[in-house]
């Protein structure tokens, strides 16, 4: 938490820009272009006048040289709605002595949103804890600060559904999903996948935690944390088993994503918040685990 | 040291080599640890043992070793033995009422007891005396009471088995005056049972009696007074006092004097302590020893308690029975001296009081302390009797039987220890749990 409030991140993030993958709908003035024909001088290209088109907008410079009646479109700059969905029940808060997993989700999603605000774009942030927490998308000034303070409130727990969240985000036009994505993950993958056919960005960002890619072989009985009736052996005998299902399943959950059509990164816990963040918004950098 | 019970001792020892081959193989549950992606570790059963080869902790081995040790050490029963040394004494010194000079006595025991040797004191019963023997004969004095002979044998035979580890040889020495009384029917079996002489060393016998004149205090024309043949005085010096009431505090303390013997017989029906009233009933005689009264007593009063109060109490001596069997007359020892109660009516009328055969019987209970006294010295067969015919008078230490009970004042300590053990084994225990 001390690089949450350090401000170091922020400064690592300034001049990052998080543009838009494709032609926002937006209709509020914003840096993001955006597929609404609009009165902007940016020349985009001539369409044939359809019923219903503003007169006004007929080139009739263009009727006088080629005796064709058409419309002239121009591109219109418009903002984006960013919602970032932090998971934050019990799996996140691993391992117990240092939370690297809720830290490092933390410090994305404060990373994310200021990018986002930077850009203009009103930004909000659900959280999924125990007692869910919902700052609903602003632009204006001190909304970084709130989404900190909410993070910073924020202590991992329960076993709280993100897909509900999800879906109270569907106003979004852009959604960061961060997540471990060890709790309802199906459900989550439903609401994200309509999302995406309404035209929705959706950025999911799996966080993964050193401890779990590589658990060692000391034998021991380990405890799903949000499931304690789930108690199983991991000593050398195992660890190989562990590692190959652990490694399907993610192999699995990428490409679910992915297929459909979301933009997914796998982060470890090793991974510099700054760096992460700058991957997830398309900025340059070195690639990152799965991306 | 050596051991009474060692296989105690050695239980102990193969427990606490168990405890410490267990303390190499640890078993325990395998550590838990919260992984949130435990769901991918497969699903076999928790059967996760650990097998150090090295002590998980050695303080806690070490505290339940020494617990197992100390306690097996206790119940084995320590004994703690001095040097072995070629002979032993057991001087046995008579203070009873036959004796002459208890300084004659204990001259004569301190010329045969040596530093280590073991002195026992005697009259009706047996005292030894563990340490300061030297001291103990300088303040040496006579009791009132008959001696025994047989209870100081019995304990020169527990002494002497208590004794078997210390010397090679015990000898039995016997200093006293050796009179008639001192011999009962268990003397001879008790004798055969020392395993070699007894040296006798005879000291002077007292030459008196111990029949002292009657002080009668009571109605002047008691009856009763007519068959004491030296009462007469109201008062006076005589060691031997008849109240013909219940006794008072004076009177018991006069009687815890040395040699007074208070004879409390009530001449009303007053109940004397010890004693209850029961429905009057006419018996046709009362003993004292060898006199025997036959007349028709009237017998109101029993002792509380019966045969079990006169066998619960000792040294109390039925002096006189009715001829049913009941106690008549009893003496309890008070101090130095004794206290009787008669219970015994004395017929106001007829001249039962002025014959000989009453006369015998009341001087039976004004006696000395003890009953009658037999100061006679034992004739020349008993006294060889009691030396024994064996060559030596040193018995062989191991002949003697081991003791049921012997103590150990290490066992206290050793149980009192294993329970600190326990203690700080719990504490350990805790922390390292912790």
């Amino acid at each position: 938490m001390r690089e949450l409030t350090s401000g170091a991140l922020l400064d690592a993030l300034r001049g990052v820009h998080w543009p838009a993958r494709r032609m926002s709908g937006g209709t509020i003035q914003g840096g993001h272009r955006s597929r609404r024909v609009g009165a902007s001088p940016e020349f985009m290209e001539y369409r044939p006048y359809q019923q219903g088109d503003d007169p006004g907008r007929i080139d009739w410079k263009l009727f006088g040289r080629t005796e064709r009646v058409a419309v002239r479109l121009s591109h219109d700059d418009s903002s984006l709605r960013t919602m970032v969905l932090v998971d934050a029940s019990a799996s996140m808060g691993f391992p117990a002595e240092t939370f690297a997993k809720w830290n490092c989700a933390a410090a994305i999603a404060l990373g994310l949103a200021a990018v986002a605000h930077g850009d203009n774009d009103p930004v909000g942030i659900a959280i999924a804890a125990a007692t869910p927490r919902l700052l609903p998308p602003r632009t204006r000034r001190g909304t970084v600060s709130d989404v900190l303070r909410a993070l910073l409130d924020t202590t991992p727990a329960g076993s709280s559904p993100l897909a509900p969240l999800l879906a109270a985000a569907r106003t979004s036009r852009r959604v960061a999903l961060i997540s471990d994505f060890l709790g309802d993950a199906e459900a989550l993958h439903t609401v994200a996948r309509e999302m995406l056919a309404g035209g929705t960005e959706v950025f999911a960002v799996h966080v993964i935690a050193t401890e779990e890619l590589e658990p060692g072989d000391a034998a021991r009985v380990v405890i799903d944390p949000e499931n304690p009736a789930l108690r199983r052996p991991l000593g050398a005998a195992e660890v190989a088993a562990y590692r190959d299902s652990f490694g399907r399943w993610r192999r699995t959950l990428a490409d679910a994503w992915r297929g459909a059509g979301a933009i997914f990164h796998e982060v470890t816990t090793a991974d510099a918040p700054d760096r992460i963040v700058r991957r997830v918004t398309g900025s340059s950098g070195p690639p990152l685990r799965g991306s | 040291m050596s051991f009474l019970f060692p296989g105690f001792l050695a239980a102990a020892a193969g427990i606490a080599a168990a405890a410490t081959l267990l303390h190499f193989i640890v078993t325990r549950e395998p550590d838990l640890y919260r992984l949130p992606t435990a769901r991918f570790a497969p699903d076999r059963a928790i059967q996760a043992r650990a097998q150090a080869l090295e002590p998980s902790d050695l303080l806690l081995l070490a505290l339940r070793v020494a617990l197992v040790l100390a306690v097996g050490a206790a119940l084995a029963r320590p004994i703690v033995s001095p040097p072995r040394r070629a002979l032993m004494r057991i001087v046995l010194v008579d203070r009873s009422r036959g004796v002459a000079s208890a300084r004659e006595a204990a001259d004569s025991a301190r010329s045969v007891l040596g530093e280590r040797d073991l002195l026992i004191v005697f009259d009706s019963a047996a005292t030894i005396i563990t340490a300061g023997a030297a001291d103990s004969l300088g303040q040496l004095s006579r009791a009132e009471r008959p001696g025994r002979l047989s209870t100081a044998l019995v304990s020169a035979l527990r002494t002497a088995s208590r004794l078997r580890n210390q010397a090679d040889s015990i000898e039995l020495v016997v200093v006293s005056p050796l009179p008639g009384e001192a011999i009962d029917a268990a003397t001879d079996s008790l004798r055969a049972l020392w395993p070699a002489g007894i040296r006798l060393i005879r000291t002077a016998a007292r030459s008196d009696s111990g029949a002292a004149p009657v002080t009668f205090q009571g109605d002047p024309d008691d009856p009763l007074r007519l068959a004491i043949p030296t009462a007469g005085a109201r008062s006076g010096a005589g060691t031997t006092r008849l109240v013909r009431q219940l006794a008072t505090a004076a009177d018991s303390l006069w009687a815890a004097d040395p040699g007074r013997v208070l004879v409390v017989w009530p001449a009303t029906r007053e109940v004397p302590a010890g004693w209850t009233p029961r429905p009057a009933d006419t018996v046709g005689a009362v003993a004292a020893g060898t006199a025997v009264v036959v007349a028709p007593f009237v017998r109101t009063l029993s002792l509380r308690g019966g045969a079990t109060a006169e066998a619960i109490s000792p040294p109390r001596l039925v002096l006189a029975r009715w001829v049913d069997g009941e106690p008549a007359a009893i003496e309890d020892p008070i101090g130095a001296g004794c206290i009787r109660t008669v219970t015994i009516d004395v017929p106001a009328a007829g001249d039962l009081v002025l014959e000989a055969r009453f006369a015998r019987f009341v001087a039976a209970l004004t006696g000395p302390c003890g009953g009658p006294m037999d100061s006679a010295p034992l004739d020349e067969a008993a006294r060889a009797r009691l030396a024994g015919t064996f060559e030596t008078s040193r018995a062989a230490a191991a002949g003697f039987p081991a003791p049921d009970q012997m103590p150990s004042p290490w066992a206290r300590w050793l149980l009192l220890g294993a329970v600190l053990l326990a203690g700080a084994e719990q504490l350990v225990r805790r922390r390292i749990a912790r």
